[in-house]
């Protein structure tokens, strides 16, 4: 292991290397807490996270993202710090930590601080150097921007306690979305100690509520909540499995966000997949979109997957797919149904279906105004009723309905426009799709 | 027969062209509010241009606040900062529709084109608000100043310093609009207030000796945080669009 004296790295070394260790965790927002400024120090934070820049993958960049070190004990095989690499390892000092936050906050480049860590010699010995440093941004320096610490798996209760009143959010990785999992590759995490601080960061917050009710000037714990991440790919779990973890980490740990990162190769390991297409892009926003439904659009998991059909549509996204496998839900008559109904159509997101609701008390709507309010029609004409009529006389059968979807191709994020090529045989019924039939039903 | 009233591109001169279309009791379905020059004469109308006048203005504004609420106010005068040469129009029958019926839910109305309208652009002038709340990038200049330029489609500096204001109580700012020759001036421990001035004359100011390490410090760290197997020049583009770039410390050459 190659180890360089403190003294013989710069600031922008160890940047350098710390920001490289840090950048696959992707848990990366500022959002979730409304603060005002104090007069007497620096910061503020908004509740919607404001995006700073954006790198060249594309993600949002709002903080400063680093690790305090990037020297470990532990030997997990996904990760790039593992102790068994020879990498560079070095540390920032809570000094440096401080006055490169301040320095980059007053220049508008970040919202705040992510600090995660490598672990020194223990768990607890490495967040007390973590406290350490963030006590004195926030007292020290007065920072009140936004600050998310990554706690370590099987941190003691009394330091998650003492962290918690000074940072915004406050979250552990989950790494591995079932044991089995984390076991292979992270033997030296166990999921009882990844667990246990997560249920006592929920029980913190509970109480906390609880307290600032009776006494509004209470200090706060945690303000912005809870989140965690998963790899997604390194191990063979099914997307029903996954989604199931989510769900019950939503409802039984009450946390804010699930994070699902896309494995990346970054070390050789005979446990791990080696993956030739590049990591699994369209599995994780199949992910984040499944998400969503889940927390916005009411949907439980056991609706979009199943034991049957336990991985996710190339095709569609699983709102449509789920449409599609539902037609007698359908069509929904815009200006009569209720908005979780409406907000379940193909084309019709949460904010069109706000509209369409508000919209409608001040007169019958048609598909005119539908357009105009932003509903994307040319997914939705096959769900809905404007007045008991259709928009084009269609089918609700789920080959054609899905033939005619397939040409009104979905915005990927990556370069992946979904071609897949099929033998064509000379007993194949159905043609590709000719424009549904202009016929306006009188 | 057409009238046309002829109004400054300000919040004052607009308003005060709905305080007259009101004051001369013009019929809303036969009135258009323009700004600007007069362009292209049309035939069969009326043109009167119109002063702007503080109190008719200030009269209006007191009216709306008061008969259809804050929020729709806001909304009202958040579509009128922005660029688009139809706005007063559109702000005017809106006036008209939700006073007419007393609707405080007037922005509800989607179907109606004018609301739509008034709708679209207090939402664009919105997200242009929230893209420079995080895109604003300030320079340290050698006497302590921060200063930063921006030059946004919409004129919305004065929606910029409040947030900077709470953010940076203890800082002295200063934040130009290169496009209108407007600057904002926050003063250490004080309030803000804008004036006019351009932005080359801080091009000239020296930075602090600090400065050129921190940007480099910031340069290196967005260079190293994104992962080479996802990269995605197009997402990137369609986040954060070519025009913000020239003022963003990390784009800088």
């Amino acid at each position: 292991m190659e180890y360089l004296a403190d003294s013989k790295l710069s600031v922008m070394d160890k940047l350098e290397i710390l920001t490289d260790a840090a950048k696959y965790d992707v848990a990366c927002t500022s959002s979730g807490t409304e603060r005002k400024g104090s007069s007497n120090g620096i910061g503020n934070s908004k509740a919607c996270g404001i995006c700073h820049s954006f790198s060249a993958d594309g993600r949002c960049i709002s903080l400063l993202k680093i690790l305090f070190t990037n020297e470990c004990i532990y030997d997990c095989k996904y990760c790039i710090n593992r102790k068994s690499n020879d990498v560079v390892r070095t540390s920032f000092t809570p000094d440096e930590i401080c006055e490169l936050t301040i320095e980059f906050y007053r220049r508008n480049y970040i919202e705040g601080l992510f600090l995660s860590s490598g672990i020194i010699k223990s768990p607890d010995y490495t967040m007390e150097l973590i406290y350490t440093a963030i006590y004195k941004l926030r007292t020290e320096y007065r920072f009140e921007g936004y600050i998310h610490v990554k706690a370590i798996p099987g941190t003691s209760q009394l330091l998650i306690d003492q962290i918690g009143l000074l940072v915004d959010r406050m979250s552990i990785n989950l790494e591995l979305p079932t044991a089995e999992g984390l076991k292979k590759l992270a033997p030296n995490k166990h999921r009882k100690n990844i667990l246990a601080p997560m249920r006592q960061i929920q029980n913190g917050i509970r109480q906390n509520k609880n307290e600032l009710v009776l006494f509004n000037h209470a200090p706060k714990f945690v303000p912005a909540g809870q989140s965690t991440q998963m790899i997604i790919g390194a191990t063979g779990e099914t997307d029903y499995q996954i989604v199931n973890v989510a769900e019950s980490l939503y409802k039984k740990f009450e946390l804010k966000r699930v994070f699902y990162s896309a494995f990346v190769q970054v070390n050789e390991d005979k446990d791990l997949p080696s993956l030739p297409g590049g990591p699994p892009l369209l599995r994780e926003h199949r992910l984040y979109q499944a998400d969503f439904l889940m927390r916005f659009y009411g949907f439980e998991a056991g609706e979009l997957l199943s034991e049957e059909r336990p991985n996710f549509n190339t095709f569609f996204d699983p709102k449509c797919d789920w449409a599609l496998r539902h037609l007698e839900q359908f069509p929904v008559e815009i200006n009569r149904a209720p908005m979780e109904m409406i907000m379940r159509v193909p084309g019709i997101g949460v904010k069109s279906a706000r509209r369409i609701v508000l919209a409608r008390r001040n007169g019958k709507l048609d598909f005119e105004d539908l357009k105009k309010i932003g509903v994307v029609l040319k997914r939705a004409l096959y769900f809905i009723t404007c007045n008991g009529k259709m928009m084009y006389r269609t089918k609700l059968e789920e080959d054609y309905i899905s033939r005619n979807l397939l040409t009104v191709k979905e915005k990927l994020p990556f370069n992946w426009d979904g071609t897949t090529y099929e033998q064509i045989s000379l007993f194949d019924a159905n043609m590709p799709s000719i424009q549904p039939e202009i016929f306006r039903a009188m | 027969m057409t009238n046309i009233l002829i109004c400054e591109d300000s919040l004052t001169g607009i308003l005060t062209g709905i305080y007259r279309a009101y004051e001369w009791k013009l019929k809303p379905e036969d009135t258009v509010i323009q700004i600007g020059e007069e362009g292209n004469l049309v035939l069969f109308a009326e043109y009167t241009h119109i002063e702007p006048d503080e109190d008719a203005a200030f009269k209006v504004i007191r009216s709306i606040k008061r008969i259809l609420g804050e929020s729709v106010a806001y909304d009202l005068e958040t579509a009128l900062l922005s660029d688009d040469m139809t706005k007063g129009n559109a702000v005017y029958h809106t006036v008209v529709l939700a006073l007419n019926d007393k609707k405080t839910r007037v922005m509800e109305c989607l179907q109606n084109d004018y609301v739509r309208k008034v709708f679209e652009l207090s939402r664009r002038v919105g997200n242009e608000i929230h893209h420079l709340l995080g895109f604003l990038r300030f320079e340290e200049l050698e006497n302590g100043v921060l200063c930063a330029v921006v030059s946004p489609k919409s004129n919305i500096i004065t929606r910029l310093a409040p947030h900077f204001t709470d953010r940076f109580p203890l800082e002295n700012f200063v934040i130009c609009d290169e496009k209108r020759g407007l600057v904002v001036v926050h003063p250490k421990k004080q309030g803000w207030f804008v004036t006019e001035g351009a932005a080359e004359m801080f091009a000239t100011i020296d930075r602090s000796s600090k400065e050129e390490y921190i940007q480099s410090l910031f340069k290196h760290f967005v260079d190293t945080i994104a992962i080479e197997s996802r990269r995605n020049e197009s997402l990137q583009r369609n986040m954060l669009p070519l025009r913000f770039r020239p003022y963003m410390t990390e784009f800088k050459c």
